[in-house]
């Protein structure tokens, strides 16, 4: 790379890397009651000062602080973390068609998720149930597979039984929820963002940040757990452990995302290779950048359904229909190998 | 660095390996040489504790292997595989800078002075100037080097290098027997290398360790050792020795 390519690389960079910042912005001041920038740097003012700023309407505070807010929050994290997750497990198992649901660990959450809600109610964290079914859905995949590291076809297919299994079991699951009950489930599993409350929030952001500071860390080591398990026990790498710390990670944060937002398959997949399209294959950028721009997408996704449409299209479906054709353009335009 | 063997023993479930006694001595070259399937590989990667052995069967100047931690263990020994197949494409320079990995805590970054040992590694085996160079970009004889690089930058004393010349063209095969002999005079490796080349096993190693159905058969000094009566009993086949300017040719 010259060095102006380099300079421009890195320019390009920074601006992804703050461009979720921006977007959080505007995300908070768009849907379907406008807040202008004014009306929102007010408002925001008000909450902190309520004396300072009598003339802003209650119902600002409310939309911005009740609903937009921890959307808005929920979109940034549940981007970032499902972004992460999938650059990371492509590197540990060596294979760019990796991501969280081919390894169960999406459908396992979801069904974890799903029988605490229907059986425990919400007042019981639906992230237990995620994380437990998630670390059983991944364990099968693993065990089942043996050696599977260097045996992508025994992995895909293992994870597909598994993902299969866990999905009977949540259709077991609907069927006994009551209408209503399943109503919100069906809504839930296609990935929507319009469930989000500060109670789930508070227990699902700081599990996400947890895995998103481990793989933060460790964004390196992945550069050498991509090698062959051979070469990288040979570099000085305890592979079982490291791995399993990986694994662990992210585990977590896709458990942690899935519970309340339900299952957005592409976003794992798609985003590291458009993060490495443009970077690199270097984990140390791949992981940061890939936080950012899945942040970012969300955000995108998430303002396009508020702004756009007066009803509230799930964002799973709306992030696959506009992203994978995104994807599509730009593996026949870009031709040089970015893997 | 020396190496000392004793009773290592390690089985898959068609092919078991036995060696009883044999040492390995300090800044020389020793070629392994033997048919296919005759377990030279696999004794190179138990050396390397890539595969797993029992404590007591491999020291390293008198330190048992199985024993040490992976990163004390990366610090003393490397594995050089014969080729990478990569599936992300790296930065050659990245690629090297892996080598330290022994050396960096599994959270934490290269320092400059990792970054440092990985220029003078790709330096040492010529490759500077490719260090942005992707890794897919260059030659298979290039990729070759990368690997022995990315072991140099490892800085660890005792080198086995996979069949490092397989699918090589013969300069570059040359070229990289060269860098072995340099890396043993210059920087005091001790260097096992697995080949098919008895030619080329014989006039670059000091000494040669014959291999055959997961045992070793002979063993010594490379000039002495390499006689018609072993290769003919290690290869099940007529061969003949020619002398030629000081070099010796295998007829078969």
């Amino acid at each position: 790379m010259s060095g102006q390519n380099n300079k421009r690389a890195q320019g390009l960079a920074i601006f992804f890397l703050i461009l979720p910042l921006f977007l959080f912005l505007i995300s908070l001041s768009i849907g379907s009651y406008g807040i202008s920038p004014r009306g929102l740097l007010k408002t925001v003012l008000s909450v902190v000062s309520p004396a300072s700023h009598p003339d802003v309407p209650a119902a600002y505070r409310d939309i911005l602080l009740r609903i937009r807010l921890p959307r808005v929050l929920l979109a940034m994290a549940v981007g970032a973390a499902l972004s992460v997750s999938g650059a990371s497990l492509q590197a540990l198992f060596k294979n760019p068609l990796v991501n969280e649901y081919i390894l169960g660990i999406s459908s396992g959450a979801a069904f974890g998720a799903a029988l605490s809600l229907v059986f425990l109610g919400r007042a019981f964290p639906p992230q237990v149930g995620g994380f437990v079914f998630a670390v059983v859905a991944v364990g099968a995949v693993l065990l089942i597979s043996g050696k599977a590291e260097s045996h992508f076809i025994s992995l895909l297919l293992t994870g597909i039984i598994v993902t299969a299994f866990f999905s009977a079991l949540l259709s077991l699951v609907e069927f006994f929820a009551s209408p209503y009950v399943l109503q919100a489930l069906f809504f839930w599993l296609m990935g929507s963002l319009s469930l989000a409350s500060w109670k789930d929030l508070y227990i699902s952001l700081p599990l996400i940040a947890v895995g998103l500071v481990m793989l933060y860390f460790l964004r390196w080591r992945l550069n050498v757990l991509s090698m062959s398990d051979e070469e990288a026990r040979s570099l000085g790498v305890n592979v079982l452990r490291e791995k399993m710390l990986v694994i662990a990670a992210t585990t977590l944060i896709t458990a942690a995302a899935t519970a309340i937002v339900g299952i957005i398959g592409w976003l794992g997949f798609i985003v590291p290779h458009l993060v490495r399209m443009m970077f690199g294959a270097d984990n140390r950028r791949v992981v940061p950048l890939s936080a950012a721009m899945g942040a970012s997408i969300m955000m995108i996704a998430d303002d396009i359904i508020r702004g756009l449409s007066s009803f509230e299209i799930p964002i799973g479906i709306f992030t696959s229909l506009i992203g994978i054709p995104i994807f599509l353009v730009l593996l026949k335009k870009t031709r040089k190998v970015w893997l | 660095m020396s190496i000392r063997v004793t009773n290592l023993a390690f089985a898959f479930p068609k092919f078991s390996l036995r060696v009883d006694e044999l040492a390995f001595e300090s800044a020389k070259v020793t070629a392994i040489v033997g048919p296919n399937g005759a377990g030279k590989t696999t004794f190179l990667k138990c050396i390397g504790a890539v595969l797993p052995t029992a404590k007591g069967s491999l020291f390293i100047d008198g330190r048992d292997l199985a024993a040490l931690k992976s990163r004390e263990r990366a610090r003393l020994v490397c594995y050089v595989p014969q080729e990478h197949d990569t599936t992300f494409n790296y930065s050659v320079s990245d690629f090297v800078l892996m080598g330290r990995a022994a050396y960096i805590s599994p959270f934490g970054l290269p320092s400059k002075e990792d970054a440092r040992a990985a220029a003078e590694a790709l330096d040492f085996v010529g490759l500077t100037g490719y260090a942005d160079r992707a890794i897919s970009e260059i030659s298979s004889g290039e990729r070759r080097l990368v690997l022995i690089a990315r072991a140099l930058a490892q800085q660890s004393d005792i080198l086995l290098m996979d069949e490092p010349t397989t699918f090589l063209d013969p300069k570059h095969e040359t070229e990289v027997f060269e860098l072995v002999r340099k890396l043993a005079v210059e920087k005091m490796k001790t260097i096992l290398v697995t080949l098919h080349s008895l030619e080329m096993a014989v006039q670059h190693s000091d000494q040669m360790v014959f291999m055959k159905r997961g045992e070793v058969v002979a063993h010594g000094n490379s000039a002495e050792v390499f006689q018609e009566s072993l290769l003919e009993s290690v290869y099940d086949m007529k061969m003949k020795i020619i002398d030629w300017e000081g070099r010796k040719i295998v007829l078969r």
